[in-house]
């Protein structure tokens, strides 16, 4: 176990160094921010002075040197757009975007399988025709269309819910319904898959003869044996929030790190990219590994290879 | 199909699949709504591409449900008053070449990377799994401006841009799946009889991976579609006056309050696209599987005959 | 397999776990917002600031919270006819071609004590111009204009520039007096000036406050705080204010002003236009370029896609400014007219039929896609090979300022001006000039009119800037002219407050009271 854990995290870091390295060049292929940063009235010889203080007149592999001896005195950098440590920056909005994909996950793991396995259970059934179509629907639905549906409707029309904003749990409700939609929908659909294949296997029918009831035969056995591919697919979705919920962030003005980094690639402030692609790595790494364990955890057979 | 699935299809009298799709209603309608798309695909611009440009400022996000402007109009008119049923006709040709391409593409090599990680082996298999968790952590949106801006915005290098980030599902689920069969009795059975790598995994693993792979690759349609809609809202990949499904949703975004039906209809599209897909590959998996079709072909007969399901076993043993 | 070791307590036991650390989660945020606090107006904006320090004050996303509430400058500029008027300072006068006398008010204190004299106003200055600082009241409005300062008495202090001078004042409307105990080396958060409101907290991503000055040198305002929150979606923004969650939503678009008795449209200062690249066949040919006006169905956009209050342009600044010539008249949609001066210009040997492409850009202003597409199909309709590639912010740039792609094509594209500073130098050379860094013409004569009306002033300064504009309209045909655009505001039912043309860049405080 802890050789594992130990070649696995070597293993992550090496491949964080490529992204980091890849991300460095490849950001800066997309044009100067100079101009972007600058007001668009600046004259050339502002812009020229600009570039030149900050170093976009070099080359990239003169920039990347410069980054390398900064990175190795801690300095990540300055935000270009906000004038502040990228860092601070990215670190300000990572709790946001960890709790809304936690509580998101959670919610949508567990209502997944519970509706997932029941309509496994007899598939064509009528549980199984309306909870596929809902969920479906739901994953399929272009997400900013809900949200805004959903303030005006509970916020403007009825008055229940806040329109936006971060608060107490009133504030929770739309923002976190909107993102479940997508994991939700897709996971319903993965865990049944697999609870199908599960529930014709052998084992499971050794298991009914020997009389275990139908509920343990679900959520235990089945359940159990269909857990690998839930846990991949939920895994790639967690992935998906950690590197930000842009809509609901945007919407619900949200602070968290997927509006962040978007308005970082369309401003050009690398920096703050790379602050934020370094953090959202390290945590999606991190969560791979543990990804990994419980495939271990789950089949144990795994460990033999 | 392994030789025991063939086993068990033969035991029984084999009722052709067109006879079979009829007797479950909703595979029926999503059939049909393939046909009206696949039709759409084929001709839409052709036959609606004037239809779909026409200005009319008059007809300025003109309410659906009235035929007092040409048929048409019913679904309402956009913006510019263009009509949206004959766009969202003309869009489908975009819409289904890049969202279909991209997926397909995407499961394919993720598919055929993630049996190479789970099967072959550990060295080979790492380097794969850490270039996965690299393209999992770089931003897609940059991904798409790095590729847009120092490439030609163009629908070849769209596909590209989705294919890539939809990747890492399927690898990662083939690889977990690959994983988990190659354990299996009738793996080892095979291997044991001789049967080459390649044999093992066309023969014994495919069968059982892809059905998983087929209800992501559902799902993965619409969310290709958002994704390219958010890229076009944010000013990268397919613009005006190109159409897509998604381009229609990012230009509706900002009309909810007025005209929710401008961004309404393309989302319905996608919806259904996504559905009837979603319909059609359960359906086709219940036929395609031994285990499974006595439920389609008793459809009309008694609904449950429990009897059967003791059928068909060792399709897949587990020990 | 084996599933032995297997038991629903275990999972209970996790289950119990997640719950609490749900509990946890939701716990953390769960600070109950006290909006509607009695004299607070909440300000929803569109973005949250860059920053707030004063020396970026020109720029709108900064100025809408900090100019004239926190920092002040020495002279202001009233929206409604551009004219120049005392702010910290109380009188001018011209010393030299190249000098100005400033006589300062007193009595002023910034809101951490130091007091406002010419000695800590000259260090002001001298930070704003600062070159290791990137602030934008320098590159934006002082590209190659060199300020220095002498003091000269307590409250006297003379400004001197390294080229004559002849706005000084109007030019000082746009620097933004921060303390002297702001540091030298690099932008600050916390911005501290002699305003009538003074920074008191920033929580990044949700909200600033700024509360009231009480040794404010001026009126006492009635609002005694301000709450700054931001969202992006225009809907969001108007549904705050319609349920009372916010006071003002300064900018909202115009699909979602359908409450007349809450939303006011307000000339904005932005004109929109497409640049026309005079220097490409067959867009080098006037007549062309006179025809893509005579095409372009001005009308047919204005209360539809754009607001009706939108007005025809004919020249780069709007009526307000010091140099707009109001003798130029719109030219008429006529496609007629533009059919015949097209084939005009094929018999003259022009190759009209090669392509001619728009480049727009996303977002620039509220539904600019759908009036790109108009255009595009109006140009389309007499004739014209016209196509529309719309980009982000990025790539359009590289269209916008020089040094242009020597290879590039026949380009329209999509522009939008924003000159609410008083005088068209702020424009005109940029635009027109041959050094001008977004300049697609170069008009020897025109250049050496520009590079005079610069040091002129007064009457002869005005009807330079005019002749200029008439040249640049009638002679260079160089643009498709849109419009001087609105843009809407929403103010909530308690709040008293009326937009004008400079709520685009500045929202004063002091100006509302309550109902």
């Amino acid at each position: 176990m802890a050789k594992f854990l130990g070649t696995r995290v070597l293993h992550s870091g090496i491949a964080l160094i490529g992204l980091i390295l890849a991300v460095f060049f490849l950001v800066r292929l997309t044009g100067d921010p100079t101009d972007l940063y600058l007001p668009i009235d600046a004259s050339l010889e502002t812009r020229k002075e600009f570039a030149h203080k900050h170093g976009f007149d070099r080359s990239a592999v003169e920039q990347f040197l410069v980054f390398l001896k900064d990175v190795s005195q801690g300095d990540l950098g300055y935000s270009l757009r906000k004038q502040r440590p990228a860092m601070e920056l990215v670190l300000e909005a990572y709790p946001t975007t960890l709790r809304l994909a936690g509580v998101a996950m959670t919610l949508s793991i567990a209502l997944a399988i519970v509706v997932g396995s029941i309509a496994a259970y007899r598939p064509g059934g009528v549980f199984d025709r309306i909870s596929s179509m809902a969920s479906l629907a739901g994953a399929s639905a272009p997400d900013f269309w809900i949200a805004i549906t959903g303030i005006l409707l509970f916020a403007v029309t009825f008055r229940w819910l806040p329109t936006s904003g971060v608060g107490g749990i009133e504030y929770w409700v739309l923002p976190i319904v909107v993102l479940m939609l997508r994991p939700f929908g897709l996971m319903v659909q993965v865990v049944r898959a697999s609870m199908l294949g599960a529930l014709s296997s052998a084992y499971v029918k050794t298991a009914r003869a020997k009389g275990v009831g139908e509920s343990a035969i679900i959520f235990v056995h089945a359940l159990r044996n269909a857990g690998l591919s839930v846990i991949t697919v939920a895994g790639d979705l967690t992935v998906g929030l950690i590197n930000g919920a842009v809509i609901v962030e945007t919407v619900f003005g949200w602070p968290g790190v997927g509006k962040l980094m978007i308005d970082s690639v369309i401003q050009r402030d690398f920096p703050t990219v790379q602050a934020a692609v370094m953090v959202t790595a390290m945590a999606i790494f991190l969560l791979n590994i543990v990804i990994d364990l419980l495939y271990v955890a789950l089949d144990p057979r795994i460990r033999h290879q | 199909m392994s030789t025991a699935e063939q086993e068990a299809i033969t035991i029984r009298r084999v009722t052709p699949w067109w006879r079979l799709l009829p007797r479950d209603k909703f595979a029926l309608v999503a059939a049909c709504w393939m046909v009206v798309l696949f039709a759409c695909f084929l001709l839409g611009p052709e036959l609606f591409g004037k239809a779909a440009t026409a200005i009319n400022l008059r007809a300025r996000n003109l309410a659906p449900g009235s035929l007092e402007n040409g048929w048409l109009m019913i679904l309402g008119g956009d913006a510019l008053g263009r009509s949206i049923l004959a766009r969202l006709i003309v869009a489908s040709r975009n819409t289904m070449t890049i969202a279909l391409t991209a997926v397909i593409l995407a499961m394919l090599a993720g598919g055929a990377l993630g049996m190479i990680a789970g099967y072959i082996g550990r060295g080979v298999g790492q380097i794969i799994m850490r270039f996965a968790d690299v393209l999992q952590s770089f931003p897609s949106l940059l991904l798409a401006v790095v590729v847009l801006y120092v490439l030609e915005p163009s629908v070849t290098n769209l596909i590209i841009v989705l294919s890539i980030t939809r990747l890492p599902i399927y690898l990662r689920v083939t690889r977990a799946e690959v994983m988990e069969v190659r354990e299996r009795v009738f793996v080892d059975a095979a291997r044991a009889l001789g049967g080459g790598r390649f044999h093992i995994l066309r023969r014994h693993i495919t069968p059982v991976v892809a059905p998983t792979l087929l209800t992501i690759l559902t799902v993965d349609f619409s969310i290709v579609m958002l994704a390219e809609s958010s890229l076009s809202f944010l000013g990268i990949g397919i613009q005006p006056p190109e159409i897509t499904w998604g381009l229609m949703v990012a230009q509706g975004r900002n009309y909810l309050s007025q005209a929710w039906w401008l961004a309404f209809f393309p989302g319905l599209a996608i919806m259904l696209a996504t559905l009837s897909g979603n319909i059609l590959s359960n359906w086709l998996r219940i036929v395609s599987d031994p285990e499974q079709r006595w439920r389609l072909e008793t459809v009309g007969q008694d609904k449950r005959k429990p009897e059967k399901q003791g059928q068909g076993a060792g399709g897949r043993t587990d020990g | 397999m084996n599933f032995k070791n297997f038991s629903f307590g275990k999972y209970s036991n996790r289950w119990l776990t997640g719950a609490a650390a749900v509990a946890v989660v939701f716990g953390m945020t769960a600070n109950l917002q006290t909006v509607q606090a009695q004299k607070i107006v909440t300000v929803v904006l569109s973005e949250e600031p860059e920053g707030l320090d004063g020396c970026n004050a020109n720029r709108s996303t900064v100025g809408r919270v900090a100019k004239q509430n926190i920092v002040e400058t020495l002279t202001a500029i009233d929206p409604k006819d551009g004219a120049i008027t005392p702010r910290l300072a109380t009188s001018w006068t011209k010393m030299s071609e190249n000098t100005w006398r400033f006589e300062l008010r007193k009595g002023v204190s910034f809101h951490d004590g130091a007091p406002f004299n010419a000695e800590t106003a000259a260090k002001a200055i001298s930070r704003t111009m600062d070159s290791k600082l990137d602030c934008e009241t320098r590159t934006k409005s002082f590209g190659d204009i060199k300020l220095t300062t002498k003091v000269v008495g307590s409250h006297t202090l003379d400004i001197s520039v390294n080229k004559p001078a002849p706005i000084l004042p109007t030019r000082m409307g746009v620097v933004s007096l921060s303390s002297p105990n702001t540091p030298l080396d690099k932008l600050v958060l916390n911005p501290i000036g002699t305003g009538p409101y003074k920074f008191d907290k920033w929580t990044p991503g949700q909200e600033i406050i700024l509360t009231r000055f009480d040794g404010y040198w001026g009126k006492k305002p009635v609002v005694e705080g301000a709450r700054y929150i931001w969202r992006s979606e225009s809907t969001v923004r108007a549904a705050m204010v319609k349920v009372g969650e916010a006071d003002i939503a300064p900018n909202i678009a115009v699909q979602d002003a359908t409450d007349p008795t809450m939303d006011f449209s307000y000339p904005n200062s932005e004109t929109t236009r497409l640049r026309i690249d005079v220097t490409r066949p067959p867009l080098n040919d006037k007549r062309v370029r006179l025809a893509l006006n005579y095409a372009f169905d001005r009308d047919a956009l204005r209360g539809s896609i754009l607001s009706k209050d939108i007005e025809h342009a004919t020249q780069i600044v709007v009526p307000s400014i010091n140099g707009h010539n109001p003798a130029l008249k719109v030219r008429a949609y006529d496609p007629a007219k533009a059919r015949k001066l097209i084939a005009e210009a094929k018999a003259a040997g022009v190759p009209v039929d090669k392509e001619i492409v728009i480049i727009g850009r996303t977002n620039i202003y509220p539904n600019g896609t759908e009036a790109m597409e108009a255009m595009m199909a109006m140009f389309q309709s007499v004739g014209l090979n016209v196509k529309l590639r719309m980009m982000e912010v990025g790539s359009w740039l590289k269209y916008l300022t020089k040094p242009y792609d020597a290879n590039r094509g026949a380009i329209l594209l999509q522009a939008q001006h924003d000159n609410n500073n008083g005088d068209a130098v702020f424009s005109i050379f940029n635009k027109y000039a041959c050094g001008g860094a977004q300049s697609s013409t170069c008009d020897k004569p025109m250049d050496a009119l520009i590079s005079k009306a610069a040091t002129q002033s007064g009457v002869q300064r005005r009807d330079a800037w005019r002749e200029v504009n008439r040249i640049i309209y009638e002679d260079l045909a160089a643009d498709v002219w849109m419009y001087h655009m609105v843009g809407y505001s929403r103010v909530g039912s308690r709040i008293n407050f009326t937009p004008s043309i400079s709520t685009n860049s500045e929202l004063h405080l002091e100006e509302m009271t309550f109902k």
